[in-house]
């Protein structure tokens, strides 16, 4: 297999680089049940985090992640007023090509900018969540906690809720899920649901569907307020149309299904809060196998900076 | 001083062969071949039949076609770190390379004709710098910022026949009524693009599964249409000539079809080459260099577009040549900006990727790339007080060229033809 630099898309995997990647999450979740919870296999690499987006569950996954590998790491701060406007991204890149780092973690407001990074750097870039593009490492979490859930990912039926045009977590995890054999439906508000032609992915519109389906995860979305401008729907109305309710919750409970959230939560939204503490309710299992997931992609990319010191 | 004789060209219109005789500079246009004056020619006869002086100057064209020049109503000469007189002499290389003898050239930040000083420092540089005809496009608004309308009598007076604010639609419809009654006295013709700005805002592609694959929001259809739709609606109260820039969908055209239909005889159009050549899908893995405005839309529209242009619901087509800084489509897609370079390249793209398929015929291509652009424009020499008419162009089918970067005249290198190769080449002018 030919060593992969980057991890900016699931699309543009193997699936051996996927099968992998989901193998190795497993072995690195076993070192955290250890007393030393540290391994030396980036020991002297140098790894960068550049979020132009804030973020705290990400990063934070991402360095520990980094910090269990015995990497050094750097965080990098990019306060959003200034950049945006002055640096260009051609000029962040030559900045980082002069710190000689081996990986660079980014995160960017706009859809794309992790690639022209990878395009024109040494280094292993991974994407940690785009615009609404992508967001590789949460699709392979999610994909991992279904495998850990239910022995395997094959079969399974996942209907993500929520807003869909703007998420990144939907379209990279939807895409990893149907690549290992799983059937993913979309349902949210009409605006916030692109139509089945351009997604190939079946569009609800409302709970009964859902229920009449019978997926087995009930992946929720957070509503992203700070993407949008002008309303997309009434938000008073988002709980009781499209929220886990506490009387739906009792219909999940009974048809035993789960339910899974990217973070952070908006209870009382997207979620009651009986839901945070149900039995089938996986989003901290999400949160440890997160770390996992990112341990393993760091260990799987290989940064082309060895050969060029 | 003998005339010049051109042999055995086949005039590409009808395909006939024929033996042109060519003028001095000071005889009149005397000769007429299919409704269009061909500039410096004062005879013209079937092949093998004009009778040439012994020792007069003979370009033998056989294998080449002639026709009329072509003339682009829709040319941006953005400065993209060039001085303006640099930048107008680059778009008129461009232009000769691509056979466009002369164009409408739009306001931008460079060059924002919303007053005469700066159409006399303009018409100064291209007079001293352009081996092409620009026409500028006076603005409708002051800077172009679409709340106060420019001086149209002062404009005019400097011979601006055609208002624009390059490519925005002014979000007061209030202004832009008014603006068109005020104007439509002077016989101006208002060109702008379809579009509703609160729709189109913060979109950067045409919605689809590319678009949806991309994370990129896209734009629908229906701003461009409201648009033209209410473009036509504010024009025909207002008595205005109106001129649609750059048609992207197929609905678009319908609503053209069906005011033109109504009888409305002050309405034109115009298409861009690169809609109807290439689709969203060509964006492919965020390629800026597909990133238009309007954006690159459906087949079906591409099909739609062309139908248009046969049967005359587009007027035009235009190379709505935008010229970008590399560095600047380097950035990512959202960030990069909108536009094509396409002057270089012109009439050889349209016989390659239309003519040669059979998509066109040539009579389709000097209609809409010559003699309606330039009736709509009515380029005049004001110091001779004559009508400004297309030059003969001479060209060979039958070379081919790779558009290399060196190739490229116009300063940048936005074009998606760049590493392909095109049939044909231009040579222009040969009656100057």
């Amino acid at each position: 297999m030919n060593p992969r630099k980057d991890l900016i898309t699931i699309g543009a995997l193997s699936d051996e680089d996927i099968r992998t990647i989901l193998e190795s999450t497993s072995a690195m979740k076993d070192i955290f049940t250890k007393s030393v919870k540290k391994v030396p296999a980036l020991k002297g690499k140098s790894v960068l985090t550049l979020f132009y987006e804030p973020s705290t569950r990400t990063r934070s996954s991402f360095e520990v992640a980094a910090h269990r590998l015995s990497a050094d790491v750097t965080t990098f701060t990019v306060s959003t007023s200034s950049v945006v406007k002055g640096e260009s991204v051609h000029d962040t890149i030559d900045t980082l090509m002069s710190m000689k780092m081996d990986y660079i973690i980014v995160r960017h407001k706009n859809s794309g900018i992790p690639a022209v990074i990878a395009r024109h750097c040494k280094a292993a870039v991974i994407n940690a969540g785009d615009g609404s593009h992508a967001h590789p490492s949460q699709a392979f979490l999610d994909a991992f906690t279904i495998k850990e859930k239910y022995g395997e990912v094959a079969g399974k039926r996942v209907v993500i809720i929520g807003d869909i045009l703007h998420s990144r977590v939907a379209r990279s995890t939807s895409t990893i899920l149907r690549r290992l054999g799983a059937e993913v439906a979309y349902m949210g508000p009409g605006p916030l649901v692109p139509p089945q032609q351009h997604t190939g992915i079946a569009r609800f519109t409302n709970w009964d569907q859902i229920f009449e389906w019978k997926p087995d995860v009930i992946y929720l979305l957070r509503v992203q307020n700070e993407r949008i401008d002008t309303p997309f729907f009434p938000a008073a109305d988002y709980h009781q149309a499209f929220g886990v309710t506490e009387e739906r919750l009792k219909r999940i409970d009974d048809l035993n299904m789960s339910i899974m959230h990217p973070g952070p939560v908006n209870r009382g939204v997207e979620i009651c809060d009986a839901a945070m503490e149900y039995r089938n309710c996986l989003i901290n299992n999400q949160v440890e196998n997160g770390i996992a997931a990112r341990m393993s992609i760091l260990y799987h990319l290989t940064p082309q900076t060895q050969c060029h010191d | 001083m003998t005339n010049t004789y051109i042999t055995n060209a086949t005039w590409a219109l009808t395909g006939e062969k024929i033996d042109l005789r060519m003028g001095h500079g000071d005889e009149p246009v005397s000769v007429f071949l299919n409704d269009i004056p061909l500039d410096g020619v004062n005879g013209v006869a079937p092949a093998g039949e004009m009778l040439i002086p012994e020792g007069a100057r003979v370009i033998d064209a056989d294998g080449k076609l002639v026709m009329p020049a072509l003339f682009d109503l829709h040319t941006t000469i953005n400065l993209e770190g060039h001085s303006k007189r640099e930048s107008i002499y680059r778009a008129g290389q461009a232009a000769n390379q691509g056979g466009v003898w002369g164009m409408l050239v739009m306001p931008s930040r460079g060059f924002i004709f919303d007053n005469a000083a700066t159409l006399d420092s303009f018409d100064e540089a291209v007079s001293q710098r352009s081996f092409a005809t620009m026409v500028p496009a006076g603005c409708i608004s002051e800077g172009m910022a679409g709340e106060q309308q420019a001086p149209y009598n002062t404009l005019a007076a400097r011979g601006v026949t055609i208002l624009s604010d390059g490519g925005r639609m002014p979000t007061s419809l209030l202004m832009l009524h008014r603006a068109m009654k005020y104007a439509a006295a002077m016989d101006l013709t208002f060109a702008i693009r379809g579009d509703v700005p609160c729709l189109s805002e913060k979109t950067y592609m045409h919605p689809g599964t590319t678009s949806y694959n991309l994370g990129l929001h896209g734009t629908p259809a229906c701003a461009e249409e409201i648009g033209i739709e209410t473009l036509i609606r504010l024009a025909e109260d207002a008595g205005a000539r109106l001129h649609i820039q750059t048609v992207s969908t197929a609905e678009g055209v319908n609503i053209i079809r069906r005011a033109k239909a109504k009888g409305m005889t002050s309405l034109t159009a115009e298409v861009a080459l690169h809609h109807l050549l290439y689709t969203h899908e060509n964006v492919g893995d965020y390629d800026t260099t597909f990133k238009t405005l309007p954006p690159l839309r459906e087949q079906s529209d591409c099909e739609a577009l062309l139908e248009g242009v046969k049967d005359g619901t587009i007027d035009c087509i235009v190379t709505d040549h935008t010229p970008c800084m590399p560095f600047a489509k380097k950035q990512d897609f959202v960030s990069a900006p909108q536009g094509m370079v396409a002057l270089d390249t012109f009439l050889p793209a349209i016989y390659t990727h239309l003519i040669l398929p059979g998509k066109l015929s040539w009579a389709d291509v000097v209609r809409a790339c010559s003699t309606a652009p330039a009736a709509i424009v009515n380029p005049y020499d004001q110091e001779e007080d004559v009508p400004v008419v297309a030059p003969l162009l001479l060209f060979d089918p039958a070379a081919e060229r790779e558009v290399t970067p060196d190739s490229l005249y116009c300063g940048t290198l936005n074009s998606p033809l760049l590493g392909t190769v095109l049939r044909g080449s231009v040579t222009l002018p040969i009656s100057r």
